[in-house]
């Protein structure tokens, strides 16, 4: 039932899908590994929160689209040319890890970052695989289920005068947007910050195009407060409680410099920009790093563009130095700053490619295998957890879902996996119902 | 075989031992009534059939109030026959012998009598594969999509979707030897039992327990020889749960009863064997052995599932207010009589009706999608006479805004929107069918005939915008491939039967077969697209081969009458040359020949699309599995389309009726809007079946619905809150205020502003509900949520409020430069020097409203507070935009 994309066109996948393709999900692994089973038995085992947070705050790189494990950190110089493609592994700072040459920094920075290279859930749907890995649900692809930052939004609440949940500088997005709070409500959806790398960047709407007089602001407020009576006579209507506190939140926002600064990059030196690079993806890295400094608990830097089909190898000439630099200036510029040991980075795409490269030099969606970097918050640097075959086409050893990765992030915030939440009907609903931490992180 | 029947008695008697269990700890007498006038006992009568065959017992005591309460666990059962009929202490019957026995149930002093036969009492056999080894293994979990049910199976071992497939099961279980799975020399030791009971270890935990009767079974029928499923026995035809719907109190207890009703008359009590849910376990809990809990005030349904059978039933727990029952009484139309049946049943105090102001913003804004302006306002209140809100219904519903508006609503639903990569119209073919659709609106197109012109909808897409809907969902796919079959479904029918296309609904009646069946019908809709300089693009009702034959006929004529030609220039006294030619001349006729007789075979062949899973070709077939009427070269969508829209389909009715409340109430009488099925049934059924009448009965007039509603006395209602309601959200005490939608809260902000928006593409002054797709570009639009229409779902439409959205509404530059503009409302109005006119206006032009006194004097506060008048108005305008009595419909 499942499409195997090796002899597809690009055309096939990103433009011609039809939207009931997502419901030919669900076969697991060609060898019959069985992910769920592993994970009930954990659940079985026990695998209850033991210890207090590990992080405050998590920060989620997002290469949406799928980035191929093949030409970056899972490369399979060894396979056939139409399997390894076109680029040499080069040594890293941890012995026996190699990666693709074209990410020289990262091969500097693997010692503080941890490699799985067993992600897997066997959906090739754009759609569908993000708001699985986002959620660790599974569900339709119009996102039944919270995301993870709309959880911990939920879980955290508005703590300081920047929103709890971040997304730099939107949310993931083929067609509409992914990765949203789902029956959670509007209230816990990420805040967008746009493109720092816009020239002047600014958060829209947060500063008035003409500044205001403290006594014009005081006066627009007590004129609100007077006139602004409708929760008065209404009582239990969400829609209005939320109104009411994000009324209030707007306008602490726009009147406090903490938000303000907490997204002016322009506060940051030139080196420092430099540093990250200055591309959309670079100041996003920096941007987010600027958040977490102001407690943001959940900040999500999107880079979207991986989905190469046709010609990977000129896509991923352009797009992994960018990656390098930024990412890597990212663990780098944490650790510095002492911001790396209760900060959780992950960085994934929704699924691997596959391992044939296709008729027009692409790699199609192949949800079987990918990678995942972790680091920070206690995360054992240098490591690498799961592996795939001699192909990179299956998980051979320890296969991590997408409910074992929420899991672990969910754990380091010290947000209990199992918890329920009620949906508006009332109706109780565990965070995740399935998953592990992957413990090997930390070990 | 004897070891069989002499286990299987013990079956039954497991949930009510729990039952009892549970029962006895947590209850006392105390929550039954004081006094009891009689006892009821269900079923009324019992047979039983085969060996030692059971069935339960509910016992209801009814109060002197009228209150019913479950003494089941505290009656005593007596058998006048015992050898006949045994009956335990928890009211088990039991078939011992042929015959027929008295049983006589007692409690508090009243006792009923009911009978029980049995026949067949000797007949022993295995366990059956359909109806005992298949509800095992779904009841216990073994067959759920998370487990074994789904497409991968779990562990190599794989089952169909709670059963669905019993065939695949069977084969699956006993063909796929590559462990002990099944082991009839030893059947205790096979897998299938020793892994449940996690005698080895299992993923999935114990399921059963070890000689529980699940376990016997599985054992049984391994036993002897793990038979198949049988093809001469019957399917359940009917599944009945006692005692029906309740009102029941928080603390009662309720047991339910699953009776499964088979074809050949047979009735079993499957209570074990049956999955119980809650539809709201915040309000109601249901434990997996069927006994109901109620947690909170409220209603919701449970629901039972059994092989493919769903039932559900009501339970209701009235709210603990005290309400003078004259609050239920006044009444403007039917549609108040069941709301206020519901809110008396529920206990429920409405809400007053609201004021005349309230009503004329909150009329203007749900019909026409429009703010009133000033002098509508001021009309409406200086109006003395006393239909004056009938009359404003009446004049809204005839208005040009209400056609801008509801076009919209329609287009929403109909999905017009620029496919990105199959949509060959481009920007004009998808005003086109948006204007097509305004036509219908303006012209009050019946529903059911608007819905039969898009369903059946072929031609060119100039003469016929409406095959828009098939370019967008169809496009260069073969329909069944395509989105047309789910969307159809979901728009006309407000039913989601998109789980049905790779396994039976796990929700509903709606199986694999079904949904192909459905398919079918689009699967002649073929779109042909012509290069723009030789022609528009055309929906044809023909197979994808018998468009290709008749290509090929066409080629045949042509080389025929080129052989002809050919023949007639050939010199006669050239026999060679003659003969050759000749001879051409009959092998291009016969080609045509034989290929006009391929075409004839092509077009006899029924309408129908191969199951992927069975490989069997399913022809054209409603739904409700009622037979089609069509010849084979027919476009089959006629008859789908009269299926669809025929008075009896209650769906069709039904759905748009759901739709026509929910716009006006904000929730639907079914929520979701667009999930309309039996396990998820209405909030008010009486209600919704009145309403569904009114509207078939009216000839399918939306604007009939829209007047019964808006001059109902529950959409008078007022929006504020009395004590003891403003906990509900379904049962319409009150008018639930909600936020704008997006297209309508942009209007608003010009239209009280006096700036119009300018759209890219369209002329200054466009309204945003006048837009024809979603691909125009707002960011103010899509901040608050407007439909992209990517599927038919009404959820795509997103009411939520939202910081940005607050942050927008604060600072956004739009509104700060419409409160500037030179030529806006607010300037206008400042050249007027009276305070108190001005003042007045501008509350008028955006809350609809003139201000409270409380609202006037700290306005005049801040205008002596030494700001510039321009500033200080301008900063009350700002305001007024901000406040939810502007952003809220209330």
């Amino acid at each position: 039932m499942i499409d195997i994309s090796l002899n597809q066109t690009a055309h096939r996948y990103c433009n011609g899908w039809s939207r009931r393709d997502f419901l030919r999900v669900g076969a697991l692994a060609p060898l019959g590994l069985s992910l769920g089973g592993l994970l009930s038995m954990e659940k079985m085992a026990g695998a209850a929160p033991t210890r207090g947070p590990r992080a405050k705050s998590v920060l989620l790189v997002f290469l949406g689209g799928g980035i191929s494990h093949h030409d970056s950190f899972d490369m399979k110089t060894d396979a056939i040319e139409e399997i390894r493609g076109k680029y040499k592994s080069i040594a890293s700072n941890v012995t026996g890890t190699r990666v693709c040459e074209l990410l020289p920094k990262m091969a500097q920075t693997m010692d503080k970052v941890a490699l799985i290279r067993s992600q897997m859930h066997g959906n090739d749907h754009h759609e569908t695989a993000t708001n699985w890995v986002l959620s660790g649900r599974f569900g339709t692809p119009f996102g039944d289920h919270p995301a993870m930052g709309a959880v911990v939004a939920h879980e955290t609440g508005f703590t300081g005068k920047v929103p709890p949940y971040v997304a730099v500088p939107k949310n993931p997005s083929f067609t509409w947007e992914l990765g949203r709070s789902a029956w959670l409500g509007g209230r816990f959806e990420s805040f967008k910050a746009g493109d720092p790398n816009a020239k002047e960047f600014k958060v829209r709407d947060l500063s008035m195009a003409q500044p205001m007089k403290p006594e014009q602001q005081e006066r627009r407020q007590s004129l609100l407060k007077a006139v602004d009576h409708l929760s008065r006579t209404i009582e239990g209507n969400d829609q209005i409680a939320t109104y009411d506190e994000f009324q209030r939140k707007a306008a602490e926002m726009i009147l406090s410099p903490d938000a303000k600064s907490a997204f002016d990059i322009e506060k940051e030196n030139e080196k420092t920009r430099n540093l990250y690079g200055r591309n959309e993806f670079g100041q996003s890295c920096l941007l987010a790093r600027r958040l977490v400094e102001s407690g943001v608990r959940f900040v999500t830097v999107n880079s979207g563009g991986w989905d190469h089909h046709a010609k990977i190898f000129e896509g991923l000439d352009k797009k992994l130095p960018q990656f390098d630099q930024g990412f890597a200036a990212l663990i780098n510029d944490l650790s510095d700053r002492g911001l790396l040991k209760d900060t959780l980075v992950l960085c994934m795409g929704e699924f691997g490619r596959t391992p044939k490269v296709n008729k027009d030099a692409g790699r199609d969606h192949w949800g079987y295998a990918g990678s995942i970097l972790f680091a920070g918050a206690g995360v054992r640097g240098g490591k690498i957890i799961g592996a795939t075959d001699k192909t990179g086409s299956t998980v051979t050893d320890r296969p991590v879902s997408p409910a074992d990765i929420c899991h672990t992030v969910y754990e380091a915030l010290g947000i209990d996996p199992r918890k329920q939440l009620l949906t508006p009907e009332g109706r109780p609903v565990e965070i995740l119902a399935e998953g592990a931490t992957v413990n090997e992180l930390y070990t | 075989m004897i070891r069989f029947a002499r286990l299987i008695h013990r079956f039954a008697v497991v949930p009510f031992l729990l039952a009892v269990g549970v029962a006895g700890v947590n209850l006392t007498h105390a929550a039954l009534p004081s006094k009891i006038t009689r006892l009821i006992v269900q079923p009324s009568a019992i047979e039983l059939s085969g060996a030692e065959a059971q069935h339960g017992l509910l016992v209801t005591a009814v109060g002197a109030d009228g209150q019913l309460s479950d003494v089941t666990r505290w009656s005593q059962f007596s058998s006048k026959s015992p050898k006949v009929i045994a009956v335990s202490t928890n009211g088990i019957c039991r078939a011992l012998a042929d015959g027929r026995a008295e049983i006589t149930v007692s409690f508090n002093g009243k006792s009923e009598k009911i009978f029980v036969a049995a026949t067949n009492s000797a007949l022993t056999g295995p366990p059956s594969f359909r109806q005992d080894v298949i509800p095992v293994l779904t009841r216990f979990g073994c067959s759920a999509g998370a487990c074994h049910g789904k497409l991968a199976g779990q562990n190599g071992f794989k089952l169909s979707l709670r059963g669905y497939a019993p065939e695949l099961d069977h084969e699956w279980l006993t063909t796929e030897v590559r462990t002990r799975r099944i082991d009839p020399a030893s059947p205790a030791n096979s897998l299938l039992v020793l892994k449940p009971i996690a005698q080895v270890p299992h993923q999935g935990g114990e399921r059963f327990a070890e000689g529980s009767p699940a376990y016997r079974v599985l054992v049984d029928w391994i036993a002897a020889r793990a038979p198949g499923p049988n093809t001469n026995e019957t399917d359940t035809a009917r599944l009945e749960i006692l005692p029906g719907s309740r009102v029941l109190r928080v603390g009662d207890r309720q047991q339910l009863l699953a009776r499964a009703h088979y074809a050949d008359g047979r009735v079993r009590d499957v209570t074990w064997l049956t999955q119980f849910f809650s539809n709201d376990e915040a309000t109601v809990a249901v434990t997996p052995e069927g006994v109901v809990r109620p947690l909170r005030a409220g209603e919701t349904a449970v629901r039972a599932h059994f092989q493919g059978q769903v039932e559900v039933i009501i339970i209701t727990i009235p709210y603990e207010n005290k309400v003078a029952p004259g609050l239920f009484v006044a009444k403007n139309n039917l549609v108040d009589e069941p709301v206020f049946a519901k809110l008396k049943a529920l206990n429920i105090p409405p809400s007053p009706p609201c004021d005349d102001v309230t009503f004329v913003r909150r009329s203007y804004l749900d019909a026409t999608g429009t703010l009133p302006q000033p002098e509508q306002v001021q009309g409406f209140l200086a109006d003395p006479r006393a239909d004056k809100r009938a009359r404003l219904v009446d004049q809204l519903l005839a208005g040009p805004e209400y056609v801008d508006y509801w076009t919209l609503v329609l287009a929403d639903l109909l999905q017009n929107r620029k496919e990105r990569d199959h949509d060959v119209r481009g920007a004009k073919g998808v005003r086109s069918f948006h204007t097509w659709l305004r036509a219908q609106v303006a012209a009050n197109r019946p529903w059911n005939e608007l819905a039969r012109e898009v369903i059946t909808a072929s031609g060119d897409v100039v003469a016929q915008p409406q095959i828009g809907y098939y370019i967008t969902l169809v496009g260069e796919k073969r329909a069944e491939e395509s989105e047309i079959t789910d969307a159809v479904a979901l728009s006309f029918l407000g039913t989601r039967i998109g789980c049905a296309k790779c396994h039976n609904h796990p929700l509903e009646k709606f199986t694999q077969d079904d949904y192909y069946h459905f398919a079918a019908f689009f699967s002649r809709v073929t779109m042909k697209r012509e290069e723009p300089a030789k022609g528009v693009t055309k929906l044809i009702t023909e197979s994808k081969e018998a468009d290709e034959q008749k290509k090929q006929i066409v080629s045949a004529e042509k080389s025929l009458a080129e052989a002809e030609a050919a023949a007639a220039k050939v010199d006669s006294a050239n026999k060679a040359e003659t003969d050759k030619a000749v001879k051409k001349v009959a092998e291009q006729k016969k080609r045509l020949e034989d290929t006009k007789l391929q075409l004839v075979k092509v077009l006899a062949k029924m309408p129908s699309i191969t199951q992927p899973r069975t490989k069997k070709a399913m022809i054209a077939q409603p739904l409700d599995r009622t037979a089609p009427e069509f010849k084979p070269g027919d476009d089959p969508r006629a008859p789908l389309a009269a299926w669809i829209t025929s008075p009896k389909n209650e769906a069709f009715s039904g759905a748009m009726v759901n739709r026509l409340w929910k716009h006006f109430f904000s929730v639907g009488l079914v929520e979701q809007v667009d999930d309309l099925r039996a396990s998820n049934p209405p909030s008010n059924p009486e209600l919704w079946r009145a309403l569904s009448q009114e509207f078939v009965a009216h000839g399918y007039d939306l604007k009939h619905v829209m007047r019964l509603i808006m001059n109902s006395r529950t959409y008078q209602l007022s929006s504020s809150t009395v004590p003891g309601n403003a906990a509900e959200r379904r049962f319409h005490s009150h008018y639930y205020a909600r936020r704008l939608p997006a297209e309508v809260l942009m209007d608003a902000m010009s239209q009280a502003t006096g700036v119009p928006d300018k759209f890219d593409g369209y002329p200054l002054g466009a309204r945003a509900i006048q837009l024809p797709e979603p691909g125009v570009a707002s960011y103010f639009l899509t901040l608050f949520g407007r439909s992209d229409r990517v599927t038919a779902c009404a959820c795509e439409r997103s009411g939520a409020v939202t910081l940005p959205q607050l942050l927008h509404l604060q600072s956004g530059d739009e509104l700060t430069k419409k409160l500037r503009a030179t030529d806006g409302r607010l300037l206008a109005l400042l050249k007027e020097k009276d305070d108190a006119r001005v003042t007045r206006e501008i509350f008028l032009s955006t809350l609809g409203r003139p201000p409270t006194t409380a609202e006037q004097s700290a306005f005049n506060k801040a205008l002596a507070g030494g700001g510039a008048r321009d500033e200080v108005y301008a900063d009350l305008f700002w305001a007024l935009l901000n406040t939810k009595e502007f952003a809220f419909n209330h």
